[in-house]
């Protein structure tokens, strides 16, 4: 059987996001955390920016969606070109390594976000087993 | 999370807010719309806390400032200060985070497309951790703002710091009361020949027990923490600096105990001499000598006076007595909050970064009356060390050891 396969970036891609990572991380392992996260894909495939915009509350990924345009508030915003966060999200990358290279930028308190590094870690290996298409 | 607030009623109390706001004030009237500092001094007079590593804190011009320090020490100094941590960010080598990028980010949303006049802190100094802008800091933050002329500005933070408020006195009065704790300490061990088969390093070692177990922060000093000097080594040509060594006391020599503590980023620093017995009828009279000018120095020091004028009291004074020649030709060196350590008063003196011989004091100021007494013929050297509050008809010595070299 077919392997159904998702648009990266695409809002149906996003909601199979919220899906995997609540059924597969509970609050404990998310140890509950509440902040948003703003990823910025420059430079995708059709030349748009596209970012992936994430909230948490108390551990329980409550929106995962695609934004355009203006970008809406967060507590951390992490801009890299189109190509590097498709990698990251194929698992074949951490993003703790692309932000140390300086390809990948992160705006926002970089001690909180070094404690939630791990956290991202999880959510990214959980966003990898998402069939997608680039 | 921020430190618990600090009761104005508190003997330690330093209104920090109102320091920030007497700087903005400043930067108002200089045109200075950001203010970015980056020396030690600057980060301890305005954070209150020990940032060891490369730090910066950007003064907007009106507002708390925000701290930048090393990520591996970011969260402690958010714990420390009275800042908290929403004002203190850590730089790390990730993308956005260098510090470049987190200052650029910081002072822009201050500038009005990106115009405006920034305040740095750029010169020299004898004091190794001084911590002016680096060139490379300077190029790239101009390549980030291009925009924005970087003007140099220290001089608020240096006349701002200058004249000592109750808080800030009292702290160094507890360093004081801390060093003379190690001072008694080393006293007690060395009596009595206890001295026998110890080392300098030995001495301040001991020393730094006692004033930990009081209360103090470290032996602060970038010339080796306690300096402890036995022998010949007291008495370097127009030496000052005494790392402790391995080198054993031994009887017939001379010793110079130099001690740090820190009490809340005030220091305490008192240099105290002994005799370790036998001693020679001419090491007594090169004691007498260094005593008799350090009383005369302590005497002289009030407001209105200068550096050069109480040079020239204390120089004659060696002269007439026939040991001039022995003497290293100053009196004092600048004091305040950790990383504040050698000018005095402004950078306005004939040579840029260096003590204005012609400094007027004035009350509420502090300085570190600092002799040195140096015969390297004839291995013998003393040193005075102390910290001393300038009021208008005098001065308050801080450390309370009495003033003398004993035969030990």
């Amino acid at each position: 059987m077919a392997v159904k396969k998702f648009k990266y970036l695409s809002p149906e891609w996003a909601e199979e996001v919220v899906k995997r990572v609540n059924e597969k991380l509970t609050p404990e392992k998310m140890k509950h955390t509440t902040s948003s996260m703003l990823t910025v894909n420059t430079n995708c495939p059709d030349g748009k920016d596209r970012a992936v915009y994430y909230e948490i509350v108390n551990g329980v990924v409550k929106e995962v969606s695609i934004r355009e345009g203006k970008m809406p508030q967060a507590e951390f915003t992490i801009t890299a070109d189109y190509q590097l966060f498709a990698r990251i999200s194929r698992a074949e990358l951490k993003a703790r390594r692309a932000l140390m290279s300086g390809k990948m930028k992160l705006k926002g308190p970089l001690v909180k976000a070094l404690k939630l590094s791990p956290l991202v870690d999880r959510l990214n290996e959980v966003i990898a087993t998402i069939p997608a298409e680039y | 999370m921020a430190r618990k607030p600090v009761s104005p009623k508190d003997p330690y109390f330093i209104d920090f807010p109102k320091r920030v706001k007497s700087v903005q004030a400043e930067m108002k009237k200089q045109g200075i719309h950001v203010y970015l500092g980056t020396r030690l001094r600057t980060m301890s007079w305005t954070t209150d806390v020990f940032c060891p590593w490369r730090s910066y804190i950007v003064i907007p011009p009106q507002g708390l400032p925000t701290a930048i320090t090393f990520v591996i020490d970011a969260a402690r100094v958010a714990n420390d200060s009275w800042l908290g941590e929403e004002y203190v960010l850590g730089y790390g080598p990730m993308g956005g985070q260098d510090q470049i990028t987190l200052l650029a980010n910081l002072i822009q949303p201050h500038l009005k497309g990106g115009k405006g006049v920034v305040g740095i802190e750029s010169g020299t100094g004898t004091y190794l951790p001084e911590g002016h802008i680096t060139q490379y800091e300077y190029e790239s933050l101009q390549k980030a703002l291009p925009k924005v002329r970087l003007q140099n500005a220290h001089d608020i933070i240096d006349l701002l710091s200058m004249i000592k408020d109750e808080g800030t006195i009292n702290r160094f009065r507890e360093a004081s009361r801390i060093v003379d704790i190690g001072h008694r300490e080393v006293l007690k061990s060395i009596a009595d020949g206890g001295y026998k088969g110890m080392t300098e390093t030995e001495i301040a070692g001991l020393a730094a027990h006692a004033m930990r177990k009081a209360g103090s922060e470290w032996e602060w000093s970038f010339t080796g923490g306690n300096e402890i000097a036995s022998g010949y080594r007291t008495g370097f040509a127009a030496g000052a600096c005494t790392p402790a060594t391995r080198k054993a006391l031994k009887a017939g020599e001379p010793l110079t105990v130099d001690l740090h503590a820190m009490f809340k980023l005030a220091l305490g620093d008192h240099a105290h001499n002994y005799l370790l017995g036998p001693a020679t009828k001419r090491q007594k009279w090169h004691a007498r000598n260094f005593v008799d000018m350090v009383k005369l120095c302590l005497r002289t020091y009030r407001a209105g006076i200068s550096p050069s004028s109480l040079a020239d009291k204390v120089l004659d004074f060696c002269e007439e007595q026939g040991f001039a020649d022995y003497m290293v030709p100053g009196f004092e060196h600048g004091i305040g909050m950790t990383g504040d350590e050698w000018r005095i008063g402004l950078n306005d003196g004939p040579f840029p970064y260096w003590t204005n011989p012609e400094h007027k004091y004035q009350a509420g100021e502090m300085v570190i009356c600092a002799i040195q007494y140096s015969c390297p013929e004839e291995k013998i050297g003393f040193r005075y060390e102390n910290p001393i509050l300038i009021t208008t008809k005098g001065c308050e010595v801080m450390s309370k050891i009495p003033l003398a070299i004993e035969e030990i």
